[in-house]
């Protein structure tokens, strides 16, 4: 038992940010990009994904976003950010259950600057 | 490493109880297995696994509720809050979890009709047992194709894996009976087949999900799949020393077998825990190398 707790340890020290059970997926901004504003948010997945959250957070904390993509599994996501967002660094956080039933979760950042 | 989620505390979660959920599930399937092929065993030995199955059947019914709640929780990303929310449960429930929960709640139940004496209470076992173990084709890697030949391994695999596992309580308690030597002598050369398809098929399944030795090496999923082969491995090796030693020399009254024989058991059992263990991990956590 120890040694398994200590064995969960070090996968929980060399985990990446690395997304299970899908490639990675593509977004919109793309991740680490600078834009210069943002209309949509947009992820794409290779299997219909549930997006059962989404957060998105910005340099005065978190930014509420309207889901465009109702409730139902989708390849592609999108959900649009109020406008006029200020500049600076940004992080979109998701949570998801793919078709499998697995949950699923992933993050990616941009920079809004001129 | 490739191919594996990140992990919070959650995932901890999801992992220890995935782990519980499997014990409780191959004990309740192993209760009714085991009456079925060792209708002759002591009638304290019967009563034993009978008992065994029927509390972990109830244990899995907990089990899995806590489990959609830990689901919730997790794709929420709200923690212990989103554990309740009914919308977030609702999203688990219309999932392959749903599903899979329906088969193995009432495979689970029928498990508990053991407590009925005789042929009803048994088939009622039986036919638990096989949902059991079908409850787990609905749901993760082996959703994936040729869609049969996967579900149709893991079916045999589990139900294997129970008669095993669930055999291992009742025969430690076998060890001091007057008869208990036939019995063990008779789980044996049954467990000599049943063992072999256990790991044979498991073998099929890993190699149709991994598809390479080279991402054996390069992915998490094939690195905790060795972790499992690695102990899987130990337990062979114990079960052949019961088999070809402890077990001969219990027969030929050797008082030395008693107490080895007792302990063997307990430490298959303890490997049987970092076994579902790592397998908890290996399906919560890593994606099989062919999906990624």
């Amino acid at each position: 038992m120890r040694q398994m707790t200590l064995a969960l340890l070090v996968l929980a020290a060399t985990a990446t940010g690395a997304l299970a059970r899908s490639k990675a997926e593509q977004t919109m901004p793309a991740n680490e990009a600078t834009v210069a504003m943002v209309k949509a948010i947009e992820m794409r997945f290779d299997d219909p994904m549930h997006v059962t959250a989404i957060t998105l957070t910005g340099p005065d904390g978190d930014v509420s976003i309207e889901r465009e993509t109702g409730i139902d599994a989708v390849t592609e996501f999108r959900a649009l950010p109020p406008a006029g967002l200020p500049d600076g660094a940004y992080t979109v956080d998701w949570r998801g259950l793919s078709s499998d039933g697995h949950p699923m979760q992933g993050t990616f950042s941009f920079e809004i600057a001129d | 490493m490739e191919g594996l989620a990140p992990i919070d505390g959650w995932v901890i979660a999801a992992i220890i109880a995935g782990a519980m959920g499997y014990g409780a599930a191959l004990l309740a399937m192993g209760g009714p297995l085991f009456a079925v092929v060792f209708p002759a065993a002591n009638a304290d030995v019967r009563q034993l696994a009978r008992k065994v199955a029927v509390i972990a059947a109830l244990v899995g019914l907990a089990v899995l509720a806590l489990r959609f709640g830990i689901r919730a929780a997790r794709i929420s990303g709200m923690g212990l809050p989103g554990a309740v929310d009914p919308m977030m449960l609702g999203f688990v429930w219309d999932s392959p979890l749903g599903a899979a929960a329906i088969w193995r709640g009432s495979g689970e139940l029928l498990v508990v009709a053991l407590l009925i004496r005789g042929i009803v209470g048994l088939s009622a076992g039986l036919i638990g047992a096989l949902l059991i173990a079908v409850s787990y084709t609905f749901v993760g890697h082996s959703l994936g194709d040729p869609r049969w030949l996967l579900a149709s391994l893991l079916t045999l695999h589990l139900l294997a894996a129970g008669f095993w596992i669930g055999a291992l309580l009742s025969l430690r308690h076998a060890v001091g009976q007057p008869d208990g030597a036939r019995l063990l002598h008779r789980f044996g050369n049954v467990a000599s087949f049943t063992v072999a398809l256990l790991v044979v098929v498991g073998l099929i399944f890993a190699w149709l999900m991994t598809g390479s030795l080279s991402n054996l090496l390069s992915t998490a999923y094939g690195w905790t799949l060795l972790a499992k082969l690695g102990v899987v491995s130990g337990l062979m090796a114990l079960a052949a020393l019961n088999k070809w030693r402890f077990v001969p020399a219990l027969a030929s009254g050797a008082p030395a077998a008693v107490p080895h024989l007792r302990r063997s058991i307990q430490i298959e059992a303890g490997a049987v825990l970092l076994i579902l263990l790592a397998t908890a991990t290996l399906t919560s956590i890593t994606t099989p190398p062919v999906n990624l």
